[in-house]
């Protein structure tokens, strides 16, 4: 593809452009289906014609419409980026004429269904898909401009902007949540719509990218960092009082919660201290099986009944155990081997889950019926009243697992920035080196997995009671490397990066349920090429972006800044040499 | 003492398939440094290979086994093969200057890509799958034990390629380069070698022992899933280790150990079989943190 743009003129570029944009706007006003499918009408107003009804279009087509008029203004505007804008919405549209031609042409049974059959014709998703190619072969002509700087504002307006961005990201993420709706009869084509709503948020945040607005904001609320964290969370409680807040939506976004948190902590032991974990969910099963037992589960062999707090906090210290066990072959083994010793690890802890070890983990029959997190009468699983608003049942553990990433984002991110941090990076990167500086490797690395194995120990527990049982199968190698890949898909070493990760994995499967025979296929297929295509993942450490782009973390050129150096350093014995003669 | 005899008759075959196995873990190892998770993806492609050339081509079913079996194993190793090489050159070779951990995750991509593409795609494999005995029937008694004949094969295919292989890498001028590349890609392109050649190589020999071993071993378990290849693919790593990485005699012998632990340990050990694999599991633990470099390994060298 690279190659192919490059070959695009100067002169071509705005005309390309302007045409890719006016095929997008046309395509959203076209037909897209000849024939009503047989699940019910997709996209709804299928067969909407030409012109008909401009201001009726509604989902993906709006999208396109959008899209298309601001690819036409975008070419016509004085913006320096405008080649990174509208090779965003390029991207942005060709997805979504993408994964709509394909699913009507496979629901349809055949290409008849988005071309011409029984005297209709639908060219919207080829006309678009021509649209996307134009525009992203135009911007390649406009070229892509450095990502310009938006400057520094008062305080007080800075922090409206970061409210406004924040409530505009709930938006998004409920949205995006609640594409499509929940896969299943009610909503047949779920799985295409929430799909093309993604090809949409990426097109959308790709511009802002090139606008230079994420980087803007993602600096200014460095700078504030209490004030940004405070309007987060707000946000985050913020979900159940949007379209999201129904029982099914409240219960996914718990599950992604726990995996998100879990995943933060698996990227203490690979993202920051580069120690390969492949059996890393074990920790999680350990935690959950614990807690399980001191809640006074009714299959538990253990007939004590502990309050969840404090069920939570041994389990917690028993899966710490169990982390500095695992951890403690790392003071000998390195690398690749690391990550069989631990793999193996996790395998023994699957099998003897598997065969009821002791009696306490129920085996083949789980622990069931694991008695829900109760504080002060308050039963969390039950719907509650709040501010007026009726809440679904679920929405006590959404809060809960709010707190719980919450405390884990805090956990993670002072750990980086603190001395221990740097020491695991420092190790991560080298570890000889890392000695050399009086690091004491052996002691950090248990450090990292005693640290990591507790965090995953806790979301456990909570895993346990949202769920109400605890079984083995949660707890194999297929979710170990689940969590591996949501660290890595969003970026080694990155906090945001693990929650999107996460959320990435653990929703898509949700909405694909009419692909749910592909999806382990789709996922060893994402694996592969994420590592070909994007290693450093979707949102990537400041330095780690710098070291796989070759740049400083100012994000200039490595070759530029070292031949500067030289330079300077020959200018400086040249003017030495001269003032000694 | 007879439960014994029989558990150790059996621990040999299950060695021996882990071996075939093991030897194109440990070559691969070797020569760029990668654990190919997905190896053991090759055994299981190799077996349905094998499986599909006794479904799919007329007339097999009814010739004699010394026809059948070779048109299988054919069959079971054009299969293994060619999956080998489109995964070295898609998936491995454009990584080859990655930081370490993106080889072996692509690799834990490709062995659930391939577990998947099969189950998805190959007739009926959602289920396990029956494979054909009906030519190898024989029992062959030894003293006061019997084993089937397929196991007696097993073992000894599995000894006869070993030393075949060790053979060629030892005399052949191929077998040196590859010698050179694993010690030195860089110096070996000076002189003459071409790495990527003898990396294919490499996956080709690995992947044909392994469609071999699958093939034999479906017809001596008589069932075939599609996560047989995951299993005896991490035993044969942790006989490759065991016998030291890079050594293809000790990758055999690790093996056979290996095979010995699991029955054994399923036999003696408290818990019984369902707990054998555990057993395997700790011998790879304490192998790794106590003797990294095998029992046959060379004297650690420091890898970063």
């Amino acid at each position: 593809m690279s190659r192919l743009t490059a070959m695009v003129p100067r002169t071509l570029g705005r005309p390309l452009s302007a045409i890719g944009g006016l095929l997008l706007l046309i395509a959203a006003l076209l037909p897209w289906a000849t024939f009503v499918l047989n699940e019910g009408a997709y996209p709804e107003k299928s067969t909407l014609q030409f012109f008909d009804a401009p201001f009726e279009l509604t989902g993906f087509r709006w999208h396109l419409l959008l899209f298309g008029v601001a690819a036409l203004v975008v070419t016509f505007v004085p913006l320096p980026s405008k080649g990174r804008v509208l090779r965003a919405v390029g991207w942005g549209g060709l997805a979504i004429s993408l994964v709509n031609a394909v699913f009507i042409t496979s629901e349809g049974g055949g290409i008849g269904a988005i071309t011409a059959a029984d005297g209709n014709f639908a060219f919207g998703s080829i006309v678009g898909f021509i649209g996307g190619l134009a525009l992203i072969f135009g911007s390649a002509g406009i070229g892509l401009a450095e990502i310009p700087r938006l400057p520094d504002l008062p305080r007080v307006v800075e922090y409206l902007v970061l409210l406004v961005a924040f409530a505009a990201t709930l938006w998004l993420v409920s949205e995006t949540l609640t594409a499509g709706g929940s896969a299943g009869v009610s909503s047949p084509y779920a799985g295409a719509v929430f799909l093309a709503f993604l090809g949409m948020a990426g097109g959308l945040l790709g511009a802002l990218h090139g606008v230079g607005v994420t980087g803007w904001i993602s600096q200014m609320s460095e700078r504030h960092r209490a004030f940004s964290v405070i309007v987060l969370l707000v946000c985050a409680a913020a979900l159940p009082f949007t379209s999201a807040g129904t029982q099914y939506w409240m219960n996914v976004a718990g599950t992604v919660g726990i995996y998100a948190a879990t995943a933060i902590g698996l990227n203490i032991v690979v993202g920051l201290a580069g120690l390969l974990d492949l059996g890393y969910v074990a920790f999680m099963g350990i935690g959950a099986f614990v807690s399980a037992n001191l809640s006074g589960a009714a299959a538990a062999k253990l007939g004590i009944t502990l309050p969840f707090p404090v069920a939570a906090v041994i389990a917690a210290v028993i899966v710490g155990v169990f982390g500095v066990i695992v951890g403690s072959p790392t003071l000998r083994v390195r690398g690749d081997y690391l990550a069989i010793v631990t793999l193996a690890f996790g395998e023994i802890f699957t099998r003897s889950a598997q065969n009821n070890v002791g009696d306490l983990t129920g085996g083949a029959n789980a622990i069931p019926s694991i008695p829900p997190i109760a504080v002060g009468g308050l039963q969390f699983n039950e719907p509650i009243d709040l501010f007026g608003t009726k809440l679904p049942s679920g929405v006590m553990y959404y809060f809960l697992i709010t707190l719980l990433v919450a405390l884990v984002m805090a956990v993670f991110a002072n750990l980086k920035n603190s001395r221990i941090g740097r020491a695991w990076i420092a190790i991560r990167e080298d570890e000889d080196v890392a000695r050399a500086m009086g690091i004491k490797t052996g002691k950090m690395k248990i450090l990292a997995f005693l640290t990591g194995s507790m965090l995953a120990g806790l979301a456990g527990a909570v895993f346990a009671h949202k769920l109400g049982t605890a079984s083995y199968d949660a707890f194999t190698f297929l979710q170990s490397v689940t969590l591996l890949a949501a660290v890595i898909l969003g970026g080694m070493g990155s906090i945001p990066g693990a929650v999107m990760g996460a959320a990435l994995l653990f929703v898509l499967p949700e909405k694909l349920r009419e692909f749910e025979d592909y999806r382990l296929l789709l996922f060893g297929l994402a694996l592969i090429l994420i590592m070909r295509f994007r290693p450093q993942g979707l949102v990537p450490d400041r330095l780690r972006r710098a070291e796989f782009a070759g740049e400083t973390p100012d994000g200039k050129p490595i070759e530029e800044v070292e031949e500067q150096a030289v330079l300077e350093h020959e200018h400086e014995l040249e003017s030495s040499k001269g003032s000694k003669a | 003492m007879t439960t014994l005899l029989q558990q150790i008759a059996n621990g040999l075959v299950l060695g021996a398939t882990i071996g075939l196995i093991a030897v194109g873990y440990t070559m691969v190892y070797g020569i760029i440094q990668l654990i190919n998770f997905a190896h053991g993806e090759i055994f299981m492609t190799g077996a349905f290979g094998g499986l599909a050339v006794w479904r799919f081509v007329p007339g097999v079913k009814d010739m004699d086994w010394y026809f059948a079996l070779p048109l299988m194993l054919v069959g079971g190793v054009v299969v293994s093969v060619t999956i080998a090489v489109l995964m070295e050159r898609f998936a491995y070779r454009p990584l080859r200057n990655a930081p370490r951990l993106a080889p072996l995750i692509t690799a834990l991509g490709v062995s659930i890509g391939l577990q998947e593409a099969v189950r998805i795609w190959f007739p009926d494999a959602d289920r396990s799958q029956s494979f054909p005995r009906e030519f190898v029937k024989t029992q062959v008694s030894i003293g006061p034990i019997e084993v089937p004949a397929t196991g007696l094969l097993l073992i000894a295919v599995s000894i006869a390629l070993g030393a075949l292989v060790q053979f060629y890498i030892n005399k052949s001028r191929l077998g040196r380069a590859m010698r050179a590349t694993s010690q030195d890609p860089d110096t070996a392109r000076l002189m003459g070698v071409n790495p990527d050649r003898v990396i294919v190589l490499t996956f080709v020999i690995g992947a044909i022992l392994a469609g071999v071993a699958g093939v034999l071993y479906g017809m001596h378990v008589q069932t075939l899933g599609v996560r047989a290849g995951f299993q005896n693919g991490i035993f044969a790593f942790t006989a490759a280790v065991l016998g030291g990485i890079g050594s293809l005699p000790g990758a055999v012998v690790g093996a056979f150990v290996i095979g010995m632990v699991k029955t054994l340990g399923g036999q003696y050990l408290p818990g019984g079989t369902q707990y054998d694999y555990v057993w395997i599991f700790v011998v790879l633990i304490l192998v790794l943190v106590f003797r990294p470099q095998g029992l046959f390994g060379e004297s650690e060298k420091v890898r970063a």
